[in-house]
């Protein structure tokens, strides 16, 4: 019976019926009416439509970078105010108008482009661009199946994102503006109308996007989840995938219990704006007129959104995590250490990723024992991640590492995550978190551990993986100059926002020099706006190399350019819809055997040899 | 294949099979299902959370005690019960259909189905009259002192705590509006002054004041508004449910009259479509304890 | 079998779902009884259920309610809702008869909901004591009077009484 659905007639040509065999059950009850016929790729369904998981992933990419253009652009604007407040760029007013009056940012333009910047890279770029990627790319490649569980359901996923993202581009065009209470919308300023501009239909259009991403993520969580259960290939058992799937699994866990959470709290704002309800909403005076709203509490909100914001942390984190152990593994040409320690923390890091929330709270009127209780779990996740980073570098000790791009954004990563990590241990504990609530040592924190750092995994996913996705190389050269820039750059921004915020420069404000004690550091602003500008110009540059490579760069000749042993591989140099032309390949091994009895590399599907030392 | 005999020692996490024994769509109806709870769970944690910021909180024996062509009478928990068990049974009649499917016996499922059905749209009417008579159904209430006349919605809430100071509802009337001043007089007559509505209509505010018995009126003070917020919004949330799945249900039923099931061999999409109307069942246990019982 | 699969020619469901290699066949007779069983408990927990609730009805109309002894009542009807959500789950959506492994996926994550109820509620409750102590207007615009507070003036209201 089972060489009926991997072998006897799997060497034809035609893949989709291949992809029959093995996903007969998502054909049986998608195509049945057609099930006849041969499936006929045009452009629409090849390129547009497509249900295969390597043009999804690649959908979430691009859209993914154009948003990161987007939003990394938004941070260029406001940091040219905070870099020079009161100084006119009249070629700003040209392209945004009143919201530039003068060549001088507006305080509700300014508003909107940091709540933005914040919506815009954490959701759309660092969750959907990212884990929507790679989950997409990696999970059937790297376990061994012909696509996801459900490939339908995986295209929805990318195009409930896509209507996401145009009703959130939509929001930037109307007169009252986007959202602009902060990407966390906090009630009651998110929830009034009449409080600010950025709270009328701006907010509405943020409410639906989110709501439209949610339903975006978990149909992409729930399929991955049950196509890494249900779906590896034979020998491929929990603890012989990489270390990507494990973190990538992890992810959808987070996002499919969490992202609902959320949805929960927009909701209830939803019926706070729109039909008068007090869910967040109490003793509230807006110009001069008292509200009938009664009986809400505004930290209700706070609790709901963490609920999922604080998860959400991982769920940009973890695939950077998964990501960064599989290539510097591969590129040090060393096993990963501590395979069992990385599985288990990347668990603890899950769990402890529901119960810690509150710490983002500690001086919204939060109880202060309470408090105290998230304060020891929030330090409880120092250990996992104690044990992640010696991993890594143990890992790299004594390795012959290749200085590819992708190894250098790795090492960026794990650089970035110990300096930001470290922040993280003085905002978890309240009595610290007290002053420096608020301040730009926060936003150097989240920068640094989640933020950039993410965006290095991403990026080292992307050096890595391009060969795979394009069958073309990245410019090695530009690489380099992309790495080396962003890195030194992404630290002169950041690091100096310490000492910013030890000296109590509050975050969010729109300009300083109002304030005798805030106004201290001019010229570090300045140097960090120009650093900014350089960086994202970097950035561009990246892009160019991105959209140039995948149509003339270098082409790949060799199946595994980089001598690794995952299962994607060993698929054709440009897989059609199914990856594997002939029988999905058996796995006998971990994933990791690098450098073992004398050899370089031993792929997975090889069987264990009869002297083979054990590992 | 399909004997039992290779369930022993069968390595389910090796790869090639599900580890759990059970098709991907199965897999994904469960796990969605679990990330549903986190939605309903959030939605009836919150309301706990305002409820606990609150000092008082009305009695749900206080609030639902209607009965469809009862009148007035005093029924708390009546309705809902019936509301309950309607869920309960159509629950069973999906087992009922899930388990024909199994035994590839189309015209049970077809049987089934249809009850099931039919109890869904019943719970949906029950709801919805439900939902009418909070809205509709004014009590009086003490606000800013005088008496108004208002329903349970989304931004009033009639339940609050009873006003004992007879003066103050005396004194209350004094500005209190004609149309509820005649409501008042025709309900909670003093003594011998019972007349009717006509009557009572032509009347001056002065005089109708002095006919109302507020002491037996329980008048109440305005209740927190959240109770009607969380109410209208997760029952309605849970009733978006209800009437989804009879969509589902539906669309399952027509399907299975085309034979698509027969033809395919299976009715695997009819357990699919049975666990999220359990699911639907299983919300309601919980809505019932939140709103009803505690 | 022709030279490509055809899902309509192969029905029996372990050829559509390759990925499983058995399906679960109860005993008729067996399962009809279980079900009714099932279906008789829940009915019968649910009058439980109400039951309780009337006597707490009951319980709030008389003179002096005992908070305490409202508590338990409602304490004991909340076990018996997550015994009703235990026989829904287990019997009817069958996750009894699945694989344990199966079964834990979903038990496990549903453990998160113990620390996100007690912390909700217990910053609800927090907010509300906060609220009364300084903000004077909350206090004396919301706490309910002491039942027939005429004969019983200076008591201070009972501390449970928002939770009811």
């Amino acid at each position: 019976m089972k060489s009926s659905f991997h072998g006897t007639e799997a060497k034809q040509k035609n893949m989709s019926e291949a992809i029959n065999v093995q996903h007969g059950a998502a054909h049986v009850e998608h195509h049945d009416a057609h099930s006849h016929g041969h499936h006929k790729e045009t452009f629409v369904s090849k390129y547009i439509f497509s249900m295969d998981h390597k043009t999804i992933a690649k959908q979430f990419l691009i859209t993914g970078i154009i948003w990161a253009i987007v939003g990394g652009l938004f941070s260029v604007l406001f940091r040219l105010q905070l870099g020079y407040p009161g100084q006119s760029f009249p070629i700003l007013e040209t392209f945004f108008g009143n919201w530039a009056k003068g060549g001088q940012i507006q305080p509700e333009f300014y508003y909107a482009l940091i709540t933005m910047h914040g919506t815009v890279l954490v959701f759309f770029v660092l969750t959907a661009g990212l884990s929507g990627t790679f989950a997409n790319f990696l999970i059937p490649l790297q376990i061994g199946a012909r696509d996801m569980a459900s490939p339908f359901l995986n295209m929805l996923s990318y195009w409930f994102f896509f209507l996401a993202s145009v009703v959130m581009i939509s929001s930037l065009f109307i007169s009252t503006g986007p959202a602009s209470g902060g990407w966390t919308v906090y009630p009651p300023l998110s929830a009034l109308g009449q409080a600010s501009s950025g709270s009328k239909l701006g907010m509405d259009l943020w409410i639906v996007s989110m709501a439209l991403f949610v339903v975006s993520s978990l149909l992409g969580g729930l399929n991955y989840i049950s196509t890494i259960l249900n779906l590896r290939t034979k020998g491929m058992s929990m603890t012989r995938m990489p270390l990507t799937i494990w973190a990538l699994f992890f992810t959808a866990v987070l996002g499919v219990l969490s992202f609902p959470v959320l949805l929960s709290g927009l909701i209830l704002l939803l019926f706070d704006r729109n039909l008068g309800t007090s869910f967040y909403l109490s003793d509230i005076v807006v110009n001069g007129e008292i509200l009938a709203n009664e009986g809400g509490s505004a930290i209700l909100f706070q609790h709901l959104f963490w609920f999922l914001g604080h998860p959400e942390v991982y769920i940009i984190l973890l695939p950077a995590m998964g990501m960064v152990s599989e290539i510097l593994s591969v590129n040090s040409r060393k096993p990963i250490f501590g395979y069992m320690a990385m599985l288990g923390s990347l668990f603890a890091i899950t769990i402890l990723a529901f119960l810690v929330w509150a710490h983002h709270m500690f001086v919204t009127g939060l109880n202060p024992f309470l408090g105290s209780i998230f304060v020891l779990l929030t330090l409880l996740i120092a250990v996992p991640s104690a044990i992640k980073v010696f991993n890594w570098l143990t890992t790299l000790w004594r390795g012959n590492i290749r200085f590819t791009p992708a190894t250098l954004f790795a090492i960026g990563f794990v650089s970035l995550f110990i300096s930001g990590g470290l922040t993280g241990i003085f905002l978890g504990n309240s009595t610290i978190d007290i002053h420096l609530h608020d301040t730009m040592f926060v936003v150097a924190h989240f920068h640094i551990v989640m933020g950039v750092a993410s965006m290095f995994g991403m990026f080292a996913g992307i050096y890595h993986w391009f060969p795979k996705m394009f069958g073309r190389y990245l410019n090695s050269t530009l690489g380099y100059i992309h790495f080396w820039v962003t890195m030194i750059g992404s630290y002169l921004i950041f690091w100096p926002m310490h000492y910013q915020g030890l000296a109590g420069i509050p975050r969010r404000y729109l300009d300083k020099r109002g304030w005798v004690s805030f106004n201290d550091f001019p010229e570090l602003d300045k140097m960090i706006t120009i650093v900014s500008i350089i960086v994202f110009a970097v950035q561009l540059m990246f892009v160019f190399n991105f959209f140039y490579s995948i149509f003339k760069g270098r082409k790949v000749t060799n199946p595994n350019p980089w001598g690794a042993n995952t299962l994607e591989w060993t698929t054709p140099l440009r897989p059609g819809h199914g990856n594997w032309d002939g029988e999905i390949p058996e796995v006998h091994r971990w994933a990791y055997d690098y450098g073992k009895d004398g050899r370089e590399f031993i792929p997975q599907t090889e069987p264990i040899g009869e002297n083979e030392s054990k590992h | 294949m399909a004997t039992t005999g290779t369930v022993h020692q069968t390595k389910w996490w090796s790869g090639g099979k599900s580890p759990f024994n059970l098709e991907y769509g199965k897999l994904m109806m469960w796990y969605f299902l679990m990330s549903d709870a986190f939605t309903f769970g959030a939605f009836l944690i919150s309301y706990g959370s305002i409820r606990f910021s609150q000092n008082f909180w009305p009695d749900p024996n206080v609030v639902f005690n209607a009965f469809p062509g009862a009148g007035h009478a005093n029924l708390p928990l009546a309705f809902v019960s019936v509301m309950t068990f309607i869920l309960i049974v159509s629950s069973v009649t999906m087992v009922l259909a899930v388990h024909a499917g199994h035994k590839g016996d189309k015209k049970g499922v077809i049987k089934w189905m249809w009850w099931t059905i039919l109890g869904g749209l019943a719970f949906l009417g029950c709801q919805a009259w439900e939902w009418h008579h909070l809205i509709t159904g004014e009590h009086a209430v003490l606000v800013d002192g005088k008496i108004e006349m208002i329903g349970q919605t989304m931004t009033g809430n009639p339940w609050g705590n009873i006003v004992e100071d007879n003066t103050a509802l005396t004194a209350a009337l004094n500005t209190t509006s004609h149309e509820t001043l005649v409501h008042l007089a025709h309900e909670f007559p003093k003594e011998g002054t019972a007349t009717s509505i006509e009557a009572l209509e032509k009347m001056s505010n002065a005089q109708l004041s002095g006919m109302v018995d507020v002491a037996h009126a329980h008048i109440r003070e305005k209740g927190p508004v959240a109770f009607g917020g969380y109410f209208y919004g997760i029952t309605g949330f849970h009733g978006f449910h209800v009437f989804s799945g009879v969509i589902i249900n539906i669309v399952m039923l027509i399907m299975t009259q085309k034979n698509v099931f027969a033809n395919r061999g299976h009715y695997l999409m009819i357990e699919k479509a049975g666990l999220y109307w359990h699911f639907v069942d299983l919300v309601w246990v919980f809505v019932f304890l939140c709103f009803y019982l505690i | 079998m022709s030279n490509h699969y055809d899902p309509t020619k192969d029905i029996s469901p372990s050829a559509a779902y390759p990925e499983v290699s058995f399906h679960h066949h109860s005993d008729d007779a067996e399962f009809k009884r279980r079900v009714k069983k099932t279906t008789i408990l829940l009915s019968v927990i649910t009058i439980i259920e109400l039951a309780i609730g009337l006597l707490i009805y009951n319980i709030h109309k008389g003179d002096s309610p005992n908070a305490l002894l409202v508590l338990m009542f409602k304490g004991v009807v909340c076990i018996l809702t997550i015994a009703k959500a235990y026989y829904i789950v287990s019997v009817f959506m069958h996750l009894g008869d699945e694989i344990r492994n199966m079964i834990m996926t979903i038990v496990v994550p549903l453990l998160l909901f113990v620390w996100f109820i007690i912390a909700f509620i217990a910053d609800g409750n927090s907010y509300k004591n906060l609220r009364n102590k300084y903000d004077l207007h909350f206090k004396e615009t919301t706490t309910p009077a002491p039942h027939h507070s005429a004969e019983k003036p200076g008591e201070k209201p009972a501390e449970k009484s928002g939770k009811e």
